[in-house]
Order: C-alpha cells, then sequence, then structure tokens
C-alpha cells in the first residue's frame, strides 16, 4: 500500500505540495490527475525517493521511501522524461538496471524483446521517442518490481503500442499483485485502466474515491422541459448546464435516482441519465476548485 | 555467471560494482586519454636512454630526483586541473533533472552513491598516474636503476595530492548545481585568499599613509593549496665532487655525483590529505542534504545564496572598483592615493553590476530588479563606509609604529642603503627610527597635501633647497608579523635646520656616525664581505672586486669614516656632483635567524678619502685621470662639446656652397677661408 499523508514540499517558497495525503491499496491501478501544475510529478518524485518531503510521511509497505534501497529495490518507476546514458544501447542499461535491482528477470527480458521488438544493440538516443519509452517500459518491467509508478507513461507510443504496453501492466496487476499508481492527462485512457482516481490541484488531492464510487457521485442527465420552460428552475442543485435546442443537459452531483426525484417535480418531458467520462468529472470537480471550466472536449 | 549477477548489492552496501564500473566504461576517454598523454613521458625518456646505449644514465637518485621534481613543481598543477575534469564526470549527474531523476530512483543510498562516485573519480584520477609510474619502475628496473624509497615517496605524494584536490572538487560539486559553475567555483576557491590578498593589498595600500606598493603579503597563501605546494615543497639534491683520472693522458676530470635527493616540506601533502579527508565529510553532509531539485541552480545549497551574492559583490567592488578607478579618474588624482570620493563612486557602480549579475545567476532570470534596492542599499552603504575607514584610517593602521619591546628586528632602506637593527644592540638607533617614524606620522596630511605639487615644484626648484627622497621600515615583530612602511618623503633645507622635523630627524639619523659604521657593518660579525665592483664613469670600465679586494676597499672606507673624512650624505644633492665619478659597490652574505640574506651598500668616495682612494690606486683600479669629481667631467664634457660645435662651425664655414635648379647653378659661392 502506498500511503502519502499530509505531505509538503516548498521550492523557494512555492507550496508544490501543499498537505497532500493519497492512499493506494496494494493490487490497485491508481490514477492520479489533475491540472498542469497540481503537483502530480512531485507527489511521483517523492514516491521514488527522488525528493524528500519537508513535512508529512511518504510510505509504500509501510516503510518510508527516503534514503531506503531495499524498499526502493521493489519500485519501479518511469519519469515523463526517461534518461538514459547517452552513448548505451539497450542491452548496456539492461546491463545497468540488472546491477542495481535484485529480482531482475532476464527470463522477462528475453521475453518482451519481442514484444517491443527494439534492436537493443542500438544506442537508444538514436531510437525515436516513442520508442525510448517503449525501452523504459522494457526495462522496467523486466525489473519485476511490486510498485510501479508511471508518470505520463504512454505519451509518444502509438495506439497499438499503448494497448500492448497496458496489457502487460495489467497483466502484472493480476498475476503478480503489482501495485501501479499512474499520473496522466489522458483521462479516457485512465478510464479504461485504473480502478482508482485521486484528483489533485493546488498540491492537494482534492478526492480520491474508486472509479465506481465517483460515477456513483456524479450524473449526468438529458432533460426536454415542458413547452414553455426554456431554462433550467432554479432549484434545481445543478453543477453545469447546457443546451441544444430543447434538450437540457445537467451535471449534478448526486446520485441517479436522486436526480431523476428531483426533476420528477418539474414534469419533464424525458429524463435520461447518461455515464460521466472521469474527464467529466475531471472537470466538474474542479470546477469547484475555482478551476476554469469550460464548455470543451479536452 | 556473467558480471550482472556478481555484481547485485546489498541494501546495506557502500559501494556498488555497477556503478562503479558503467563509470569507468563511460568516461574512459578521459582517463584513457590522461593516461596515454602521461604515457608518452617514460616513453620517451626510454628512447633517450636507448640511444644513449644505457650510458649516462646515473644512479638511482636521478630517477628519484626526476619524480620529486614531478612531485613538486608538477602535480599540483596537473591535479588540480585534473581533479576538476574528473569531478565534472562522475558528479555530472547532478546538475540534470532528468539523471539526478534516474540515480536517485535506484535502490541505493546516497552514501552508497557517494562513495561508489567518489572510488570512480580517484580511480579515474589515479590511473594515468599508475600507468606513467609503472613505465617509469620498468624503466627503472631494466636500467638496474631502481630506488624503492624515493618510489615509496612519490606514490604517498600522488595518493595525497590526487585525494586532496578530489576531494576539494567533490566538495564544490556538492555546493553548485550547474556543470559550467563547477569549475569557476573550484579555481576562484583554489585561488581566492590570495586574490584577496592581493586586491585588499592593492586598495588598502593605495588608500592607508605608507602603505603605498604594499604589496602581496602571501599570510594566506596555505588556503591555496596550489599556490603553498608550488612555494613550499622543494627538491633539494646533494652532490660530491669525484676526481677521475684517464689512464690515456693521466688528466684530472672533476665530475658532480649525487648522493642524496630529498623532498623538502614534504608533509604538508600529509596535511592537505587530513584536510581532504575534512573537505570529503563535508561534501558527504552536504550530499545528504542536497535537493535534488536544486539541479541547475548555480548555488544548491540554499544559506550560500547570499555567501555567493555578496562574496561576487565583495570581489567586484575590489576588482571592478578599482578598474573603474584606473579607467575614469586616476588622471585626476590628487596625490599618490586614491581619492575618497571618486573611488566610492567607482566601488559603487562595480558593486552593483556585481549585486546584480549574482542575482541573476541564482535567480536563472533577468528579472531581478524589483524589490532590490534594500541590497543595492547594503552594498552602498558598505562601499562609503569602506571608503570612510580606509580613507580616514580609523584603524590607526598608518599611526602605528610598534614599541621596542615587541621588535625582533629592523630594516631601514633610506639614501640608497639597507640598514638592520637589531633590539638590544642598536637600541638608540632604534628609537631614533621610531621617533622619525612618528614625526613623519604626525606630519602626514602635509605630506599627502604636497606629496603632488612637490614633485612639480622640485622640478622646477633651482635653489636647491628642496627635494624628495624615499625611504622604506620593516619592523619583524616577535609575534612573527611584519610592519611595512613606505614613503616618498618632501624634504627642506628650512626644515632640515628644524628640530623635531622628520626631515631634521632623518638626516641627524642617516648621517650619524654609528648609522654609518652601522652601513659598513663595521665590527658586525653576522656580514661578510663577499664581492663587489667598481664602475669608472669617465673611461666606462668596469671591475668585479673579488672578496679580498672587496674587504681590502672596506677597510679602507671603515678607516675614512673613523678619521671624519666620508663625508654626509647630501639629500639636495642626490646625483653626488661633489663625489668622484665612479660607483663602488661592496655586497655582503649575512646568517640571522631568518637564514641567509644578501645585502650591498654603495660607497660614494669624495675627495678626501685618502685611504679609500689610496687602497684603489694600489690595486690598480684607479688612476689620477679617473680621479675627477662629476661635477668637474660634467664642465670637461661641456667644454669639449663646445669646442667641437666651434671647429664644426669653422669647416661649414669654409666650404663651398651651390644654389640651383635643374637647368645648372643660379650661384656658386666660398666663403669663410
Amino acid at each position: 500500500m502506498i500511503v502519502v499523508k499530509d505531505a509538503v514540499k516548498k521550492f523557494d517558497g512555492f507550496a508544490a505540495l501543499d498537505g497532500a495525503s493519497l492512499s493506494v491499496p496494494t493490487g490497485s491501478v491508481y490514477g492520479l490527475v489533475g491540472p498542469n501544475g497540481a503537483g502530480k510529478s512531485t507527489i511521483i518524485r517523492h514516491l521514488t525517493g527522488i525528493c524528500r518531503q519537508d513535512e508529512g510521511t511518504v510510505r509504500i509497505g509501510g516503510e518510508d521511501v527516503w534514503e531506503n534501497a531495499g524498499l526502493k529495490a521493489k519500485i519501479a518507476a518511469i519519469p515523463d522524461d526517461w534518461y538514459y546514458f547517452m552513448q548505451s544501447t539497450v542491452r548496456d542499461m539492461m546491463r545497468f538496471y540488472r546491477g542495481f535491482y535484485p529480482s531482475f528477470s532476464m527470463e522477462r527480458y528475453e521475453k518482451m524483446k519481442e514484444i517491443f521488438n527494439i534492436d537493443e544493440k542500438r544506442t537508444i538516443r538514436r531510437l525515436s521517442k516513442g520508442m525510448q519509452k517503449q525501452v523504459a517500459f522494457w526495462l522496467a518491467l523486466s525489473c519485476m518490481p511490486d510498485y510501479l509508478i508511471l508518470d505520463e507513461p504512454v505519451d509518444g507510443l502509438d495506439p497499438v503500442m499503448r494497448r500492448q504496453v497496458w496489457s502487460l501492466v495489467l497483466g502484472d496487476v493480476a498475476q503478480r499483485g503489482t501495485t501501479v499508481l499512474v499520473s496522466s492527462h489522458n483521462l479516457r485512457e485512465l478510464e479504461d485502466v485504473c480502478d482508482h482516481v485521486g484528483i489533485m490541484d493546488h498540491g492537494k488531492v482534492l478526492l480520491e474515491r474508486s472509479l465506481a464510487q465517483l460515477q456513483d457521485n456524479m450524473v449526468k442527465l438529458q432533460v426536454v422541459f415542458q413547452d414553455g420552460v426554456t431554462e433550467v428552475p432554479p432549484g434545481l442543485p445543478v453543477l453545469h448546464a447546457s443546451r441544444v435546442g430543447r434538450i437540457h443537459t445537467l451535471i449534478m452531483r448526486m446520485s441517479a435516482d436522486e436526480a431523476t426525484a428531483r426533476l420528477a417535480a418539474y414534469n419533464p418531458m424525458l429524463v435520461d441519465a447518461v455515464p460521466l467520462t472521469l474527464e467529466e468529472i475531471f472537470i466538474y470537480e474542479l470546477g469547484g476548485a475555482d478551476y476554469a471550466v469550460k464548455d470543451i472536449v479536452l | 555467471m556473467n558480471w550482472e549477477v556478481r555484481t547485485m548489492q546489498s541494501k546495506t552496501s557502500f559501494f556498488n560494482r555497477t556503478l562503479f564500473r558503467k563509470n569507468l566504461t563511460r568516461f574512459w576517454p578521459l582517463w584513457g586519454g590522461a593516461a596515454f598523454i602521461g604515457c608518452l613521458f617514460p616513453l620517451a625518456l626510454l628512447l633517450q636512454l636507448v640511444r644513449r646505449g644505457g650510458h649516462q644514465v646515473g644512479s638511482p637518485l636521478s630517477f628519484t630526483e626526476l619524480y620529486y621534481n614531478v612531485v613538486a613543481y608538477g602535480l599540483p598543477i596537473l591535479s588540480l586541473l585534473y581533479a576538476i575534469l574528473c569531478a565534472m564526470l562522475v558528479w555530472s549527474y547532478l546538475y540534470n533533472t532528468r539523471s539526478v531523476g534516474l540515480i536517485h530512483t535506484l535502490p541505493i543510498t546516497r552514501t552508497g552513491l557517494f562513495v561508489t562516485n567518489f572510488l570512480s573519480g580517484m580511480a579515474m584520477m589515479l590511473i594515468p598516474y599508475a600507468a606513467t609510474g609503472l613505465l617509469c619502475v620498468l624503466i627503472s628496473l631494466a636500467y638496474g636503476r631502481f630506488d624503492p624509497v624515493g618510489l615509496l615517496v612519490t606514490i604517498l605524494g600522488v595518493l595525497g595530492e590526487s585525494f586532496f584536490y578530489f576531494a576539494s572538487a567533490t566538495l564544490v560539486a556538492f555546493m553548485v548545481g550547474n556543470i559550467f559553475a563547477l569549475p569557476a567555483v573550484y579555481f576562484l576557491l583554489h585561488f581566492l585568499a590570495p586574490l584577496l590578498d592581493w586586491l585588499l593589498s592593492q586598495f588598502a595600500g593605495n588608500f592607508i599613509f605608507g602603505l603605498n606598493n604594499y604589496g602581496y603579503s602571501g599570510v594566506v597563501d596555505f588556503l591555496s593549496p596550489t599556490v603553498y605546494l608550488m612555494e613550499r615543497v622543494n627538491v633539494n639534491c646533494s652532490y660530491e665532487s669525484v676526481i677521475t683520472q684517464t689512464n690515456l693522458t693521466g688528466s684530472y676530470s672533476e665530475t658532480n655525483r649525487l648522493i642524496s635527493v630529498d623532498l623538502e616540506n614534504f608533509w604538508l601533502i600529509g596535511v592537505y590529505t587530513l584536510v581532504g579527508m575534512v573537505l570529503l565529510a563535508l561534501a558527504h553532509v552536504l550530499y545528504a542534504r542536497r535537493r535534488s531539485e536544486s539541479a541547475g541552480d548555480v548555488v544548491a545549497v540554499g544559506w550560500m545564496k547570499p555567501v555567493f551574492r555578496y562574496g561576487v559583490v565583495i570581489l567586484m567592488v575590489l576588482l571592478g572598483g578599482q578598474a573603474l578607478y584606473a579607467l575614469f579618474w586616476s588622471s585626476f588624482q590628487n596625490g599618490q592615493y586614491y581619492d575618497a570620493l571618486p573611488m566610492a563612486v567607482c566601488m559603487l557602480v562595480a558593486g552593483a553590476i556585481g549585486y546584480y549579475a549574482a542575482s541573476m545567476l541564482l535567480a536563472k532570470s533577468l528579472r531581478v530588479f524589483r524589490g532590490s534596492w534594500k541590497g543595492l542599499l547594503l552594498v552602498a552603504v558598505g562601499c562609503v563606509a569602506l571608503c570612510c575607514v580606509l580613507r580616514f584610517d580609523l584603524p590607526g593602521i598608518s599611526r602605528r609604529v610598534p614599541e621596542i619591546s615587541r621588535v625582533e628586528k629592523v630594516e631601514f632602506y633610506a639614501a640608497d642603503n639597507h640598514y638592520t637593527l637589531y633590539p638590544g644592540e642598536d637600541d638608540a638607533l632604534i628609537e631614533e627610527l621610531r621617533a622619525l617614524h612618528k614625526a613623519i606620522v604626525e606630519d602626514q596630511e602635509y605630506i599627502r597635501d604636497y606629496q603632488d605639487d612637490w614633485m612639480e615644484a622640485v622640478y622646477n626648484d633651482d635653489t636647491g633647497t628642496m627635494t624628495t627622497t624615499y625611504i622604506r621600515l620593516t619592523y619583524y615583530l616577535s609575534n612573527g608579523l611584519e610592519v611595512r612602511r613606505v614613503y616618498n618623503l618632501p624634504l627642506t633645507k628650512y626644515r632640515m635646520g628644524r628640530d623635531g622635523a622628520y626631515d631634521n630627524l632623518l638626516d641627524k639619523l642617516v648621517n650619524s656616525e654609528t648609522m654609518k659604521a652601522k652601513r659598513l657593518h663595521a665590527g658586525d660579525s653576522r656580514y661578510t664581505v663577499n664581492t663587489g665592483n667598481l664602475y669608472l664613469e669617465g673611461s666606462g670600465d668596469y671591475f668585479d672586486l673579488n672578496s679580498r679586494e672587496a674587504a681590502a676597499v672596506l677597510d679602507a672606507v671603515a678607516r675614512d669614516a673613523f678619521a671624519g673624512t666620508w663625508g654626509d650624505y647630501d639629500w639636495f644633492d642626490q646625483n653626488q656632483n661633489s663625489a668622484y665619478a665612479l660607483n663602488l659597490e661592496l655586497n655582503f652574505a649575512y646568517e640571522d635567524e631568518w637564514g641567509t640574506g644578501y645585502d650591498w651598500i654603495e660607497i660614494i668616495v669624495r675627495p678626501g678619502m685618502v685611504n679609500t682612494v689610496a687602497c684603489l690606486k694600489d690595486m690598480g683600479l684607479v688612476t689620477d685621470q679617473d680621479l675627477v669629481t662629476r661635477e668637474e667631467m660634467e664642465k670637461d664634457y661641456q667644454f669639449d662639446e663646445n669646442q667641437e660645435f666651434q671647429e664644426k662651425l669653422a669647416q661649414e664655414a669654409a666650404s663651398i656652397g651651390v644654389i640651383g635648379g635643374a637647368d645648372g647653378p643660379t650661384e656658386i659661392f666660398v666663403t669663410g677661408g
């Protein structure tokens, strides 16, 4: 289990983490979402032992991460800008990782060679950005980690390779109980792979729930009111409303049943509950935290 | 089992072989190139030995002498330069967000990273030395000239200096967060102490009365190990003469044989090695506290940022302030000392430049002006305060005249001669000297005010009543410090006759009989007259005097002095026109607790110095024709010049003149005759 509690990290007076807390259950895939500058990468740098928090605790499996070489041997991380040695080939980097991670599996490495299909004798800097990302996954997964921490992991990968990579990651989760924490802006993708989501903003984790809980807590309704009613009745607790022709689309922070019951008082011609996407949840949740909600599709 | 498996580390390990090996394989061009260049030297030596066929190889000590010369005069510079290159490579990951991310994510503690990377750097430092040394050893073994003691000392020296320099580079590596800042700060810190010493000496010397041309004190050289080691660690060789007789001709030849080689002050390398250990411990503390996010910052340690900012300001104030002053104000300067107000302005401008430059480097931004007025105000107050403190000499440096009880030796230079006075032997003279010093200090405003105008006045003076002279006083104190003062003094005949004026005290002191005896080192067993020389201005002849001749001349001068015929030093006739037109100089060597020193005196030979003249004549160095005064010689010279001019005029008068054009002479005339 990954637990961050009241973590504070300041850079020259600016609080990149301002009392952030999160909890990732063992064996889950946890999506960390948030706008740019929310503190996602900072919290990941604490979870991988790069930075030390000014206040609070950052623990994995009940142990502090900072300066804990034994624990870090169980963690593999892929940052958004993965570093490799300038002249190194894939094989060189494999040797390097293998020298550090006792659990590194050559068998797995050889198996994944066929999946990624990259010449391991080529210098990494000569590979495309997407191929470099594949190498990062190749090596990280070969370390057989108990904890996999990914920061914008599939940027630059083509759709087929994205699917392949997620398949490998989820396979590890299913077979080995690997705990995955992934930060991404690609909410549609996270929706497909995550079972838990945390939303960060201004250095805090605003909420974290399982995806099912999130979707139950907010509802999107398409409503057609009676003739002559052009505006949403003011008594309704609507987070966001839009209209196309006579169809009003309402977002409300309640369950679908409760929302339908509240609308019944206005005798609508049509009420239809539509599933909310993670993207919509992200936008409307952050709307309450002064985030500029725009009626756009990200 | 391949090496990857063997190198798997335990979580408590402080050393990671994978990282060590990676460092060496990544950075092999540096140590490989250095080793290659290093190996060229023993190979060149081998080539020379092969060409000589093994003759003239010398003893094993000659190899030791070679090693020691490298340790004493080459190693500090080589290690200084090479250590920073190694440090820039092994610690380079600290200066990039991506690389610091990878390395600090790895399952190894910072202590493990520190130890492994430091050992990698040390290996890179030592491999070239080891390769070069191994070749030297093989060559010396091949020629049977192996000296194990010399080799051991050399190895210890190389290890010690390499360790020290790499440890210091490592400490700096953790102080900065930018790879370009690393060599800049490293070299600055290695030479900061002598640089500040020089700058402060220049600055104070141009402000404080008597400190002029004080120069560089060298008291903090130990803070600059390269300077200190180059100065203090020396190779001392002892030789013995070997006379050999050739069988065929029976002739003798003398050669010098090396019998011992010693590395003087070798222990200093050991001291710096211990210092290196302290620096290394500090570096480890800094690494343990280092924030990875400081990658890219010029200064990585929070509390060092103001130190860096104001350190740059201080350097700029001293260096840039004096440079600006020299550019814009020195030609308007009144007197030989800095004018305080223009200097304060120059310092402020330079300080402001330094302040904003440092702020921009620290902030990695050009937008540092908002809210900077407080810092700038501090710089301005500092500049004005420093100028006031120095101009008005608030610490009282210029007024300091050491008590005789605190003095071990006084050196005095005046009237072209050196005097060395010792408490207990020359108490009366030292008191007179102190009285002179106090009188000068009391009149410092008079001397400062009139100094500049005085030079012009002396130049235009036809009456011969004013002149200037240069004197220097050095007090060697019992606490090991020195008080050195230099004065350019205006002198007048009026003040020379006035009791208590420094002009009067100086004249009385220099022309006293005891001081004259002191000048000749008469009866002083510490001094031995070694050599001398004589230059005859009339004929241009020059003679070297051997010790016997020099001693005879000295004895004759002493007899003249005793008889009162030597005469007084004439301050207003510094060309000594009434003396004979010859330059006689005697050279001495002396021993005191500071070691062997050398001194010389100029003897002004005046008419009436019968003993000296007789001595020079007896030795065949001068004849009656040479014994003319400079005044007489000048008159003769002017007479000869005048006569030559008249003859030329007469010759021209008897010549034929032609005035003409292209079509033939217009007029031909003959004059004179």
